[in-house]
């Protein structure tokens, strides 16, 4: 096996994704090419409509694309049944939504168990776990709360704290910071990229957000339902149409 | 995650309030309905249970306990001679028009009771002796008839009294006069009327002297001869009918009258028509009620269930949260419900309005039919989640 295969935690060739029918269809991935890398932060940017969330969704398996292979940490996801992804993604993603899509009638320890009890952890060992990364996130004291009852900045907190529970090797972020200001938005991928920063570990980010760019270590630019390019530096980028 | 089901659950407050009213009302409904039902029901073979014996007699084509077809009094000599009895005892019942002293009449149930062995005698008097029954123009009044008579009495200052009959106040059955020597507790009837006990003797005088006054006889077996086997006999030999007093209306014993009489009313009638309207009104208010709330919950739900999705639950831990929610529902629904079904059965029991008997049958079906509205919840939810999208929540 080559240094490269051991490096490379997600990989996707020659991806294409269609929606609607024959006769009106919409393009959402054409020939797409990615590559993630372990222990890396890397962000998905491009003007909307490009394709970020369609890729996004490809890569975690809730998408089945219609041609292509997509690799996660070895294993080829394309050719996997419903079962069998579902299985893979309770073992081996962590998700941070955009709209934090934490359940308003659970407490936030509660919350943060779910993915816990999905991979059929005793209640009291997924209490506990939870407890502690809540910890880990600034929250301690706030475990018994609604989510409702937090700032945006806490409540995404505390969907970083669901997503990194499992321990998870990639974390995939749906625009993390667009309902936050910008110092919250900061502080949250400070977190992210805390939290997450293990060799074992990739944490894709999909972003319109110039502002977070800065906590990438590299940044993949779509365009027209493929990667246009993939810089090490923001500042390469025009983000004036972003 | 059974555990967060419940915590989403009982989470929603307003949701569940309305879910658990839905579901209250519809086990309400059908548990009341079907109490009163039975209640009245088990009030058309109201002789068999104040009227005990464990044998009783008929004309071949009685089919049911208040038709009488009157024999001859020559009858009950032949059933007498049938082996295996112990003893045998004339029973008359008919309804006569009973005049009070404002001059009303009442419609009364007149039962006239062998005066030798009171066979067939009300086990449970609250005023009088039954022995005084064997004095002249005497008779028992029901309770409640009394209650009922009473109020169309006239009192000693001529004005109408509200009072119950009592012993020494007098009636007339076909201007013949009846006093009343004993007031007893027995169990109201499909019917309506008072009842009122005399001597079959009497009974016969009041009755204008029909040519036929034997309603019934009322037999005894003697020891080591089962009901059922002399029925049998008693079949073969005199070519009348014969009955088990058995009141179990479930069983199977062709033989019991009350059973049969139940059954009667049952073909005969509108009233299972009109109860079970009623009792399927309360199933699909329940269905529709709570199918309407739980799918509204799931709705609300359904970006969370889809998160859920997304994070590796399978369709099939996401159908057992949501059956659990619509079960524990149910349960609670059932709960409150019959609660109050049995609340209101005792309300209606302690003022003496309409009978209300809740077989453990009926909580049973309730039960069953409330899991049952649960379940179609569920599998309604169940279906909307399944067509969620796990990619959905990328959308924004």
């Amino acid at each position: 096996m080559s240094h490269q295969a051991h490096t490379v935690a997600v990989r996707a060739s020659g991806v294409d994704m269609f929606f609607g029918t024959p006769e009106n269809q919409v393009v959402a991935l054409k020939q797409a090419d990615f590559e993630a890398r372990r222990g890396e932060l890397i962000m998905l940017v491009g003007p909307s409509g490009c394709g970020k969330t369609t890729l996004l969704s490809v890569i975690a398996g809730t998408l089945t694309p219609q041609a292509g292979t997509v690799e996660v940490f070895g294993q080829r996801l394309d050719g996997l049944g419903q079962e069998e992804l579902t299985s893979f993604r309770r073992k081996n993603l962590g998700f941070v939504f955009q709209s934090f899509n934490l359940i308003p009638t659970l407490s936030v320890v509660e919350n943060v168990m779910v993915p816990l009890l999905i991979q059929g952890r005793p209640y009291d060992e997924a209490q506990a776990r939870a407890l502690a990364i809540i910890e880990k996130v600034g929250l301690k004291g706030r475990e018994e709360g609604r989510p409702n009852a937090l700032s945006g900045g806490q409540q995404q907190r505390v969907a970083i704290a669901r997503a990194l529970v499992h321990e998870p090797p990639l974390l995939i972020c749906d625009e993390p910071t667009s309902a936050l200001d910008k110092d919250t938005g900061a502080h949250i991928m400070e977190l992210v990229r805390d939290l997450s920063r293990s060799p074992e570990r990739c944490v894709v980010v999909v972003t319109h957000d110039h502002r977070i760019f800065r906590f990438a270590d590299r940044i993949a630019e779509m365009e027209d339902g493929r990667i246009s390019r993939v810089v090490d530096d923001p500042k390469l980028l025009d983000t004036s149409h972003l | 995650m059974y555990r967060l089901a419940l915590n989403m659950l009982f989470g929603d407050r307003a949701k569940l309030a309305m879910l658990l009213c839905g579901l209250a009302f519809s086990a309400l409904l059908m548990a009341q309905q079907s109490s009163v039902f039975f209640g009245i029901m088990s009030w058309t073979y109201t002789p068999m249970v104040n009227i005990r014996a464990q044998v009783w007699v008929s004309d071949p084509m009685v089919e049911q306990v208040n038709d009488a077809k009157p024999l001859r009094d020559t009858d009950l000599g032949r059933v007498r001679s049938v082996d295996g009895v112990a003893w045998a005892a004339p029973l008359h019942t008919s309804f006569v028009q009973a005049r009070m002293q404002d001059g009303n009449f009442k419609l009364i149930t007149l039962v006239g009771i062998d005066a030798d062995t009171f066979a067939g005698a009300p086990a449970v008097l609250t005023q009088g002796r039954i022995e005084d029954l064997r004095l002249p123009d005497t008779v028992i009044v029901d309770e409640w008839g009394a209650s009922l008579m009473g109020r169309m009495g006239v009192g000693p200052d001529g004005k109408p009294r509200s009072t119950p009959l009592k012993v020494g106040d007098t009636f007339e059955i076909n201007d013949i006069q009846a006093r009343i020597v004993g007031i007893c507790k027995v169990r109201r009837a499909f019917t309506g009327g008072p009842f009122v006990y005399t001597t079959y003797d009497r009974a016969k005088g009041y009755t204008l002297g029909a040519r036929r006054t034997l309603s019934f006889m009322l037999v005894e077996p003697q020891k080591g001869v089962t009901p059922a086997e002399l029925c049998g006999r008693i079949e073969r030999d005199t070519g009348l009918k014969a009955w088990t007093s058995d009141t179990v209306i479930w069983s199977w014993g062709e033989r019991s009258l009350a059973r049969n009489t139940f059954w009667w009313f049952w073909t005969n009638t509108g009233i299972p028509f009109s109860f079970g309207t009623a009792v399927l009104l309360g199933l699909f208010v329940g269905i529709a009620i709570s199918g309407q709330t739980f799918y509204s919950f799931v709705l609300e739900n359904l970006k969370y269930f889809a998160a859920i999705k997304a994070m590796g639950a399978g369709m099939g831990v996401i159908a057992r949260m949501l059956f659990v929610q619509a079960f524990t529902a149910g349960l609670i629904g059932f709960g409150l419900g019959a609660g109050m079904a049995q609340a209101i059965g005792r309300a209606m029991i302690e003022k003496g309005m309409p009978p209300f008997v809740m077989f453990p049958q009926i909580l049973w079906a309730t039960f069953a039919l409330v899991l049952g509205i649960s379940f179609v919840s569920a599998v309604i939810g169940i279906i909307k989640v399944s067509r969620v999208d796990a990619a959905s929540v990328f959308r924004g």
